[in-house]
């Protein structure tokens, strides 16, 4: 009686491991038939390896400077990507929260770094004054307006603070944003990995948001189906309120950071909305993870071109070109070709 | 009374040819200007009434400004010339590049003429036959400087401009618009083609900016590349302009860069920073409490008389 049974146990285990080893690997295979994803992956790593030996200055460089570039990229991959509103005055806030900053480290001899918890407050209640002025008017009609409606608010910010504080380029004097660390030949900046613990914190904040939290699961839904959601009796108008004030209160407090480092005058916000767009479409619409990744990507990539001193002047142009092929490449199409 | 309209419009045409005569140097000056964003908001508007949003109206605009720069630097063209060449050469590149950019969604057609846009900027600012970011000066404007040939130039655009958009407006280009900018499956099922209606339009607004473009450059002589020919401003303004007059028209944008270009003289002499920002306010304004803008506000008039 005994035997079979023990002929039997072993026999069946081993088959369920050898179904599931075969559905695991179904899966991986689905996984790299589907999304290409861990070939990326792989990719990504045997160039940064590449780089690493290559130039180790690209690698520290081109790793600050994509964190920076996901850093202000995030709190757009949480409006554009999640809930579907379009702000193209993104880089606009980000240049008040460094002007806010500035004058508070003039006026005050406030730390740009301390400044970033009452930027986080104050950009909070701006974000629900300007949804409730002008964003709260336009959502879920066509989004050529929201568009437009970005643009004009973006311009307003801009101009406004040329007429507060002219164009006139301006620079925090802090000794400690050119720190630098020597590791075997070569030195490097030390105090821009903030901007890498900054963007680390905020994707696992944002992460932790969306997965655990009631409402982070509510905004999720809002993003697939307003509709759906406003049947299923989650408050719509509230989430996009939520939401549209956590994405501008998170891009003000990077306002100060991104003012620690770099000149800053009224225009500075433009190029990094359209970096920030491009990132978020290059990454997926949703995916904050991949957000990261395609700053990382774009990032050292646009470094190490920067790095040479013939081509260093096209590196813009790289960035450009790699974007359009890749908004091309993910068909981000319309319905009737 | 119908023909109203075309004697109106004759009267008008008369007034503005015959306008050297009566007024000096710098209010013809000042109408160039209002000329040359008229045509810019006009044919943003041309390709708007499609459904699609473009931000590219620099690039065209400084790629047209390049091409005439070149043609009559390397080439010796006659300004007119280098003129028609700025304007086949926006066309050319719009249409190519439209092919394969026209397929995508709303948003990202938007953002991709953006980012065009900076393409061509970083092209012409790194290339040594442009002049690299310093540009390059014209040897000889359009007519010695002569004010009056160059204003009826550029007048000759404006009415140009103004007569595709009404040629846009009666044929049957504006019934195929009008279905794709409204539902791009229903039109498509209705056999319009969108594919090659977009392609079109697109390489005609492009061309209108790229003219645009030549003529501004030969008015005033140089190409910088940063701030001048493709700045940001040749985007906003046209945009407003349309924004404030009415958009879908063809007076609308005509009205409002003739009333904006104005304000903006004159604000300009008591703002010296920031009179865009009387801009930004029009355009949120705009967005949000007028779309019909003042064409809007005019037809409502007409309608609430008639009654």
């Amino acid at each position: 009686m005994l035997i079979p049974c023990g002929q039997y146990k072993p026999a069946r285990n081993s088959s369920i491991r050898f179904r599931d080893l075969i559905t695991m690997i179904n899966s991986i295979l689905s996984k790299f038939k589907q999304k290409n994803f861990l070939i990326g992956f792989i990719i990504i790593i045997a160039a940064i390896i590449l780089v690493a030996i290559y130039k180790p200055n690209v690698l520290f460089e081109g790793l600050q400077r994509s964190a920076l570039y996901a850093l202000i990229a995030l709190p757009m991959a949480l409006l554009l990507g999640i809930v579907d509103i379009v702000n193209l005055a993104h880089g606009e806030f980000m240049m008040v929260g460094a002007y806010f900053a500035y004058f508070m480290n003039v006026q005050f001899g406030m730390d740009p770094i301390v400044a970033v918890i009452p930027a986080l407050f104050l950009f909070f209640l701006f974000g629900i004054l300007v949804y409730y002025i002008t964003f709260k008017h336009i959502i879920g009609k066509e989004p050529l307006s929201q568009l437009l409606l970005g643009f004009g608010v973006g311009l307003v910010l801009a101009e406004g603070i040329t007429v507060i504080a002219t164009n006139f380029p301006r620079k925090l004097g802090l000794d400690y944003v050119s720190s630098s660390a020597t590791i075997g030949g070569f030195t490097f900046g030390t105090f821009e990995f903030v901007y890498v613990a900054a963007t680390i914190i905020i994707l696992v904040g944002l992460q932790l948001f969306l997965k655990k939290t009631d409402t982070g699961q509510a905004a999720l839904a809002v993003g697939q189906n307003p509709r759906g959601a406003k049947i299923v009796g989650i408050n719509v108008q509230w989430i996009y309120l939520l939401i549209f004030a956590l994405s501008i209160a998170l891009i003000g407090a990077i306002g100060p950071l991104f003012g620690t480092r770099y000149t800053i005058f009224p225009g500075v916000g433009d190029q990094y909305t359209l970096k920030s767009f491009i990132l978020v479409a290059v990454g997926g619409m949703g995916s904050l993870n991949g957000v990261v990744l395609a700053a990382l990507i774009l990032g050292m990539a646009e470094t190490l071109v920067l790095s040479s001193l013939q081509y260093g002047k096209w590196a813009d142009i790289i960035y450009f070109a790699l974007i359009i092929g890749f908004i091309l490449y993910r068909s981000h199409q319309r319905q009737v070709k | 009374m119908k023909y109203w309209k075309y004697l109106i419009c004759a009267v008008l045409l008369i007034v503005a040819v015959s306008l050297p005569k009566f007024i000096g140097v710098y209010p013809l000056q000042m109408a160039n200007i209002i000329l040359i964003y008229m045509a810019l908001a006009l044919s943003w508007d041309m390709l708007l009434r499609t459904g699609q949003l473009s931000f590219g109206i620099a690039g065209f605009f400084g790629l047209g400004g390049y091409a005439t720069m070149l043609t009559s630097t390397y080439f010796g063209f006659n300004p007119l010339l280098s003129l028609m060449a700025a304007a086949i050469t926006a066309g050319l590149v719009a249409a190519l590049v439209g092919y394969s950019v026209l397929r995508l969604r709303a948003l990202y057609f938007a953002i991709v003429t953006l980012a065009l846009g900076e393409i061509f900027r970083v092209i012409a600012q790194n290339l040594e036959i442009t002049g690299g970011t310093e540009g390059m000066l014209l040897k000889q404007t359009m007519f010695k400087g002569d004010a009056a040939s160059t204003y009826w130039v550029m007048l000759a655009i404006g009415v140009l401009t103004i007569i595709i958009s009404i040629i846009f407006q009666k044929t049957r280009i504006h019934y195929a618009s009008t279905s794709i900018r409204n539902d791009e499956i229903v039109a498509a099922s209705s056999g319009v083609n969108i594919f090659k209606y977009l392609v079109i339009i697109f390489a005609v607004t492009s061309a209108i900016q790229g003219l645009v473009g030549g003529a501004y450059v030969q008015l005033y002589g140089f190409v910088e590349p940063t701030a001048t020919t493709f700045s940001i401003n040749f985007v906003l303004m046209p945009i407003t302009m349309a924004l404030l007059g009415g958009l879908y028209t063809t007076w609308g944008p005509v009205i409002g860069a003739v009333l904006l270009s104005v304000i903006a003289e004159s604000l300009k002499l008591r703002i010296p920073y920031g009179h865009l920002l009387v801009y930004g306010i029009i355009m949120v304004v705009g967005i949000l409490w007028f779309p019909g803008g003042i064409m809007g506000f005019i037809k409502k008039m007409f309608k609430i008389s008639n009654q």
